[in-house]
């Protein structure tokens, strides 16, 4: 049964599954509510939620913000790995902190603060969730660009989600290959195991010098391709710039979402005045 | 460059050159023109270009052939102003193209009038989506109806409708055409392919070539293609050009150019088999020396009518009891039980590429896996060395289910050759690289079997090279090499021939006739149909997830229907035959000379 478990937990984190993920959380879900918004409306949004929580204190307008932010992402449909990154990272910041609190038997007063910061860790990441995992690279990359980000920040980004999946592709098929041809030492009593794991640390590593051998090999093909194509000439260009940008188009849709955002955070703050 | 710099000072000179030829170059629709044009790579201690003389029509489908390195990647990169303009390196002569001496137009300016698909296209598609990545020159040099140019470009190239798809879900077809698009929106004048269908099954590369032909008829634009597959030359092609020790050394009309038979073997380029077959027959009297040679099966069909069917076999074809039928005595090494397996996609439902396969693989078989582009070749291999598991099923390997082997401990039973021998090389000598897999398991005298290996693959001038930097045929030993390492019984090759040059592609199989003897079983999956015939005994043909047949070549290539429902194409010469009488079943040059030989059975 324990077995079973475990092959089970170590299928689902298989490189192949790490790809699918990657190019699930960047262009799987571009059909959404959150992807199809102006993306310098998402990001003036962001501005909000990921800066405000910080210097705010308030249980009901964190807790309001919280629940708008859990509804975006949930809208998002973000893929099941980021979420789970993200359950990780908060508990592991705040969370356990938290938890251990309540099992032994703080009172409010040392709970309450605990849970006002888990709440503004939760809200930040959540929001950055939303805009950085539902915008799909592009869209994101024109909002940066539009907002004075230089041109090569917003294509390294379209072109790094590009590229990763091939990488990863390639790491996988050379880690294959050690795989294949190696010779791990024998796990089956717990020296062994450890023995196995700094053999499968040395492997990743080791794996690397094929894998940027191989990469460099390719990209030269891609840059002379982006020679080609025009990149360093539009790099510099304002006319092509202005071009790039003209597809932005903030919409009622956009507008709307803004408001409703706004009008949620203003009975927060209502709310928090009554209470 | 300092050469660049001289001839810098004699810039006006070449203007007033460079004018003159302008005026005589439009009045005779020549597009380019290359003069006395040497170059030297960087480092390098000969010109890879060596006085190049060369003039190209307006509206030509030129076919560029010669030896692995004779120079053709690089004229074409001469053509494109990539060099001297991006790779430096010892330039001199001149190239105008359009009028356009390419040493005083910048890159920009050039890609605007040729177009360039490389080799390894899917590394020139930088960006996301189809209409995008089609449409990014244009964006980039500040063209107001990008957009408009990139759709009309992929509706010249056949992609109409896909236009909003991620460029991870085409074929590899597809994602050709989509390189050739993104060249195409610019509105070049020129367009080069490096060789465009190397990795692609023959229904793809139809569907390359007669995009090619539709550009260079309805759109009038001029087409030049580095290629080794002389068929395609034959049936697309209206002018050859042969590069040989870095030099032109003739261009003439493609039929012309095929009938040279000896002089393109001297330079490692095969005929088509069909023009081989006319050469001989001319040679030993049976065809008028004065007959132009055939180069397609029409051709062909029209030279050799004379000849008649004398039955190089028995009339049904089956005068060699051929043993490939497994025997139910055999003993089976590997097996396929009710086996589905489905890849996730990024968005939808899972991708299914088995549904319930059932299969059995006998010792001593020599396979050959076909199919069209993603048919499940590669993931049935990689099914039976346990790098992919099934979700429903059992793959078993002598016996044992693989599920419950480590790949490691796989590794004595069976080995995989990767399709792209890159991903095998993970130290930094293949002389390291073969010896890993014996070094790390202590194999005694692994030195010396390293060395006997190395020398089996005329790899021991090499040992101590990186696999990466060496030559395409050299890599595929090498990679051969390390799969036979621990002399597994079970060898499986993913697409051994592919992008491999005729000469090379000759060499492997040789490679891999010795090989039988060492290996028991060995399976390839591959698309080279003359591989197929000359190697295989047992022929698995799958198609959409099922084993569609299986069995001789004669069972396969014999069965008409069966071939035009799974988009596999037999050996040009055995098209032929079958075109001349139905009868004859010949898969080399040689049987289809025995077949159609004696004169005197001509009345039967």
């Amino acid at each position: 049964m324990m077995q079973k478990l475990s092959e089970n937990v170590l299928d689902k984190f298989s490189m192949d599954f790490l790809r699918n993920q990657v190019l699930k959380n960047a262009y799987g879900n571009d059909d959404t509510v959150i992807a199809v918004r102006d993306p310098r409306i998402l990001l003036v949004w962001y501005l909000f939620f990921g800066l405000v929580p910080w210097f705010v204190n308030d249980l009901p307008f964190l807790l309001g913000c919280f629940l708008l932010v859990m509804v975006t992402t949930i809208l998002a449909k973000v893929a099941g790995l980021v979420l789970l990154l993200f359950a990780v990272g908060v508990f592991s910041q705040t969370g356990y902190l938290l938890i251990a609190t309540w099992i032994f038997g703080g009172d409010a007063s040392a709970i309450a603060p605990l849970l006002v910061l888990t709440l503004k860790v939760a809200t930040i990441s959540l929001a950055s969730v939303t805009v950085f995992s539902g915008l799909d690279p592009d869209r994101l990359s024109n909002g940066l660009m539009w907002f004075g980000c230089p041109e090569r920040l917003s294509f390294s980004i379209s072109y790094a989600y590009r590229m990763l999946p091939m990488l990863m592709e390639e790491f996988q098929n050379v880690l294959l290959s050690y795989r294949l041809r190696g010779n791990p030492p024998a796990h089956e009593t717990v020296p062994g195991k450890i023995k196995y794991l700094i053999y499968q640390i040395k492997i990743i590593i080791h794996a690397f010098y094929p894998l940027m051998l191989n990469t460099a090999k390719r990209s030269r093909t891609t840059v002379e391709a982006l020679e080609i194509k025009g990149y360093r000439y539009a790099a510099v260009n304002k006319e092509v710039r202005k071009m790039k940008l003209s597809s932005l188009k903030v919409t009622y849709d956009d507008l709307i979402f803004l408001a409703i955002s706004f009008l949620w955070v203003a009975v927060t703050v209502l709310v928090s005045t009554l209470v | 460059m300092g050469e660049i710099e001289n001839n810098m000072e004699t810039k006006h000179n070449m203007d007033a050159i460079a004018e003159n030829n302008e005026n005589t170059i439009d009045s005779m629709d020549t597009i380019i023109k290359i003069e006395d044009l040497t170059y030297t790579y960087p480092g390098a201690a000969q010109p890879t270009l060596n006085h190049v003389h060369l003039e190209i029509e307006k509206g030509d489908f030129l076919a560029i052939v010669g030896n692995n390195g004779c120079g053709k990647s690089t004229l074409c990169k001469v053509l494109n102003g990539l060099i001297p303009h991006f790779i430096s390196g010892t330039f001199s002569g001149n190239v105008w193209v359009e009028g356009e001496n390419t040493k005083n137009a910048d890159v920009g300016t050039l890609a605007r009038k040729v177009g360039y698909v490389y080799q390894d296209f899917e590394n020139q598609i930088v960006r996301p989506t189809v209409l995008d990545d089609a449409s990014y020159a244009c964006l980039n040099y500040g063209m107001k109806d990008y957009e408009q140019r990139g759709r009309e470009a992929l509706h010249q190239c056949g992609l109409e409708g896909r236009e909003d798809e991620y460029i991870w879900q085409l074929s590899g077809g597809q994602t050709h055409l989509l390189a050739l698009a993104g060249a195409v929106a610019l509105g070049p004048e020129v367009l080069i392919l490096d060789e465009p269908i190397a990795q692609l099954d023959p229904g793809h590369a139809d569907r390359i070539y007669e995009v090619l032909r539709e550009l260079n008829e309805t759109y009038g634009k001029t087409i030049i293609v580095i290629e080794h597959h002389t068929e395609y030359i034959a049936d697309y092609c209206k002018h050859v050009l042969l590069l040989r020790n870095g030099q032109a050394a003739w261009m003439l009309p493609a039929r012309e150019a095929l009938a040279r038979v000896e002089e393109l073997q001297e330079s490692n380029i095969f005929p088509p088999q069909v023009t081989i077959a006319g050469f001989r027959l001319q040679k030993n009297g049976r065809l008028t020396q004065t007959q132009m040679l055939p180069t397609t099966v029409e051709e062909g069909r029209e030279a050799m009518a004379a000849l008649s069917y004398a039955g190089g076999k028995s009339p049904k074809g089956e005068n060699v009891p051929q043993t490939a039928a497994p025997e139910p005595s055999e003993k089976t090494v590997a097996q396929f039980k009710d086996v589905t397996v489905s890849y996730r996609s990024v968005k939808g439902e899972p991708h299914t590429v088995f549904d319930r396969l059932n299969l059995s693989i006998h010792k001593g078989e020599k396979i050959a896996l076909i199919g069209s582009n993603g048919a499940g070749k590669s993931t049935l291999m990689k099914m039976m060395v346990g790098l992919l598991k099934p979700s429903q099923g059992i793959v078993e390997l002598n016996g044992t289910s693989v599920k419950n082997v480590k790949p490691e401990q796989l590794s004595r039973q069976i080995s995989l050759v990767y399709q792209n021998p890159e991903e095998m090389f993970i130290k930094d000598s293949i002389y390291s690289d073969i010896a890993y897999a014996m070094q790390v398991r202590n194999v005694e005298n692994w030195q010396e079997k390293t060395e006997e290996l190395l020398k089996r693959f005329r790899l021991s001038e090499l040992s101590e090279r990186d696999g990466r930097l060496l030559s395409g045929g050299q890599m595929r030993r090498a990679s051969l090499a390390i799969g036979v390492a621990l002399n597994p019984g079970i060898l499986l090759l993913d697409e051994p021939t592919a992008n491999l040059d005729i000469a090379t592609r000759k060499e492997i199989m040789r490679t891999l006739s010795d090989m039988k003897e060492v290996t028991d079983t060995v399976m390839i999956a591959t698309h080279d149909m003359q591989l197929v015939c000359e190697w295989a005994e047992r022929i698995i043909v799958l198609c959409q997830g099922q084993v569609a047949a299986d069995g001789t070549r004669d069972e396969i290539f014999g069965n008409a229907a069966l071939i035009s429902r799974v988009g596999i194409r037999p050996p040009e010469i055995f098209t032929m035959g079958q075109a001349l009488d139905r009868r004859a079943l010949c898969y080399t040059v040689d049987e289809f000379l025995d077949a159609f030989s004696c004169e005197g059975r001509q009345e039967e």
